[in-house]
């Protein structure tokens, strides 16, 4: 028992999270998978690749959406036949899978996009996006990792934040305001490729 | 006769509704309750740095500001002038439509405004900030000493009690900028004293009294 006492503390320390990812497997392969796919790499670039999200990131977007701080036509749908207590769980599920790596296919665009990110544009007072991102853009619990995402649905969030059917953060819309639509599709290139 | 009486009496009526509206003439520095709170609070340097994270965006990591005068350095800055300036933008005193966003109450706390303040007088000054293109230095100097070290100091160091700020290590192209400014009496929370100081400078002048700044010693670090 001495000997198996860690082990056992050990294990308890572990049950919980993985029971949760097990928990959520049902609701993964009903309601989500269908867009996000089952390891959380989207193959339609609409839909936002969420493998490698952090887990209390994810968590508050599923709350903004079920709130209406954050409205989508297929979401806002899909989030009110989703129970509150499995949001949790299905954070936890998708947080630590795997991101596959996003493709670059017009360089040029995507080298514009650095400078962005970089240096942000002081003429129009966009911040840098690394101010906050990271060079790495892969995120934390206060910013959302960016690396490797869909363009498309890069460019849809930032006019989403420009025209305030997502309100989940003033700085973000006021990002959303200042970019002009070549800005946006630049910075959605790069970002791919991070 | 009849629409000019009565014009008259309407522009007398603005005139007198306008006199109303308008607050009483505030000083550059007069306390108000958002400021006076947030110089009361301790400030917290690990917090500063971690809520620092969305100014540097523009303000840069280590907030060493851009050389273009763009966006300040504020690295070093005391924080009690730090306390005034961003109560000053918050509270609309002081006008910076770009920053605005980015630090009003819905971004930042009061608490966060201490945190940061304490945060970025922490950090060091390296000697890389932008300087002038040093072809009127002795000009600078002279007028330096004359106005402004009375206030700003010998060495640019300011002085943190009386909320003048450091000038050392700071961008040239911004000193030129705000200096310009304040001349031209457009910054709304500056020493009637400064203003009356510069108020004859010419262009020139302005620019090579920021040069002679932009070259004062930093600490280094």
């Amino acid at each position: 028992m001495r000997v198996l006492t860690p082990f056992l503390f050990s294990l308890a320390l572990l049950l919980p999270a993985s029971l949760r990812a097990a928990d959520a497997q049902e609701t993964v392969k009903k309601v989500c998978a269908a867009c996000h796919g089952v390891d959380g790499n989207s193959t339609d670039p609409v839909n936002p690749k969420l493998a490698g999200m952090d887990q209390e990131y994810l968590m508050r977007q599923l709350k903004a959406f079920a709130a209406g701080t954050r409205r989508d036509d297929a979401m806002s749908g899909i989030i009110a036949t989703v129970d509150t207590s499995d949001f949790a769980k299905l954070a936890a599920y998708y947080g630590p899978q795997k991101p596959a790596p996003g493709k670059v296919l017009d360089a040029q665009l995507a080298a514009k996009g650095r400078a962005l990110y970089e240096d942000g544009n002081t003429d129009s007072g966009v911040p840098a996006c690394a101010g906050c991102h990271l060079s790495d853009g892969k995120g934390n619990a206060r910013f959302p990792r960016l690396a490797g995402q869909h363009p498309a649905y890069t460019l849809k969030q930032l006019a989403d934040y420009k025209s305030g059917r997502r309100a989940t953060d003033p700085l973000m819309t006021t990002v959303g305001k200042r970019l002009s639509a070549d800005e946006a599709r630049a910075l959605a290139e790069y970002i791919a490729g991070l | 006769m009849l629409s000019r009486h009565l014009l008259g009496l309407l522009l007398g009526g603005l005139g007198c509704s306008l006199a109303l509206a308008s607050p009483p003439q505030e000083g550059w520095n007069t306390p108000y309750a958002e400021k006076t709170a947030a110089l009361g609070l301790k400030g917290d340097i690990v917090r500063g740095e971690s809520a620092f994270v969305i100014c540097q965006g523009c303000h840069r990591v280590g907030a060493l500001g851009r050389s273009d005068g763009s966006y300040p350095r504020l690295a070093g800055q005391h924080a009690t002038v730090l306390i005034k300036q961003l109560s000053d933008v918050r509270s609309g005193r002081r006008d910076n439509l770009k920053m605005l966003p980015f630090a009003d109450h819905q971004a930042l706390s009061m608490q966060d405004v201490a945190d940061i303040a304490a945060y970025l007088q922490s950090l060091p000054v390296p000697a890389s900030q932008g300087q002038g293109p040093g072809n009127s230095l002795a000009r600078g100097k002279q007028l330096y000493e004359r106005d402004c070290q009375v206030c700003h100091g010998r060495q640019g160091e300011g002085k943190a009690d009386k909320f003048f700020p450091r000038v050392s290590g700071q961008h040239y192209q911004y000193l030129l900028r705000e200096g310009g400014l304040i001349r031209d009496g457009k910054r709304r929370n500056a020493h009637p004293d400064m203003v009356q100081a510069i108020s004859s400078y010419s262009d020139d002048d302005n620019a090579a009294v920021s040069d002679f700044m932009s070259r004062l010693p930093v600490d280094g670090r």
